[in-house]
């Protein structure tokens, strides 16, 4: 039986500066365990309180939109797994990253929308925003206001960059970028 | 009328309500998956309190990190207040907030800029 090469996978996660990192099947108090354990590793690293609050608020709404979408597609446990990574850049930002299973119809749209967002400068998502927080409320979605995205958007201090990877014909590999 | 007594949780903020003194407190962080239902009981007493109640309402909130649902949330029991206001009611809203943390600042005048009743914003330190 050939065993993975633990050293290695550290050597790759401690290179990249990869604080905190979750591959797997996610719920939700899972999340909010992990986001727990990312707030102390930010007060332990002493990151200003604004961009502690930045990296958690991202976080959250990366990773509870991934539980929404898995909800609202009736996928299972194994297909609603997330694979999410906190780490460092060279130039000290934060970097919030993000992926998990969708059709591919869903990830092309979803992948227009962060270039959109991506595109846009502080202002105008501001205004997207408000606009969105102003949208009546779906009355079949008990969850998100479709606020989610923007909000990242905003909290990101370089455009989002969104990823879309093909798995087969019907369903690809979706990630998403913000950094603080 | 029944008060409100919910303890807070690692995702969902404490509520206190006072019917006789026309009080109502939020603090903590809110970030519920499903904040529609936590938000659900909050939205029910401010209105029965505005339906039942002819004396003034006051919000008295420390929340610090709401997730974008609880902003919704949040928004749709300002709009009550707007409304309220509109008719003649008093009401007002009082947010404290850590100064360490001007995001919060940042959250609260938001809200504040769709009002036009009181809304004060103050810095507490903890």
């Amino acid at each position: 039986m050939e065993t993975i090469d633990l050293f290695s996978l550290r050597t790759h996660f401690n290179r990249n500066r990869i604080l905190l990192c979750f591959n797997g099947p996610i719920s939700r108090s899972l999340i909010e365990e992990i986001g727990n354990a990312l707030k102390n590793y930010l007060q332990a690293e002493n990151a200003q309180p604004t961009a502690a609050m930045d990296v958690f608020s991202i976080y959250i709404e990366m990773t509870q939109n991934i539980r929404h979408y898995a909800q609202s597609r009736g996928y299972g446990d194994l297909e609603s797994a997330a694979t999410v990574i906190v780490a460092r850049d060279a130039e000290e930002r934060y970097l919030v990253q993000a992926g998990n299973i969708v059709e591919a119809a869903d990830g092309e749209a979803l992948l227009a929308r962060v270039d959109a967002l991506a595109s846009m400068d502080k202002a105008q998502l501001k205004a997207t925003y408000k606009t969105q927080l102003r949208q009546p409320r779906d009355a079949a979605a008990t969850t998100g206001a479709g606020l989610g995205l923007i909000d990242v958007a905003r909290k990101s201090s370089l455009p989002l960059k969104g990823n879309l990877s093909p798995i087969d014909e019907e369903r690809a590999f979706f990630s998403l970028c913000a950094f603080i | 009328m029944n008060d409100l007594n919910i303890a807070s949780s690692q995702s969902t903020p404490g509520i206190e309500s006072d019917t006789n003194a026309g009080i109502l407190r939020m603090h903590g962080d809110s970030y519920p998956e499903n904040s529609f239902e936590f938000f659900d009981p909050i939205i029910q007493w401010i209105e029965d309190y505005l339906r039942l109640r002819s004396e003034a309402l006051h919000l008295e909130l420390r929340l610090v990190y709401m997730n974008t649902s609880s902003v919704k949330a949040m928004m749709d029991i300002f709009d009550m207040l707007e409304d309220a206001h509109g008719r003649g009611r008093a009401v007002s809203v009082a947010w404290y907030y850590d100064p360490r943390n001007e995001r919060v600042l940042d959250l609260a005048d938001e809200f504040r800029e769709d009002c036009s009743f009181p809304f004060d914003i103050a810095a507490a330190p903890q």
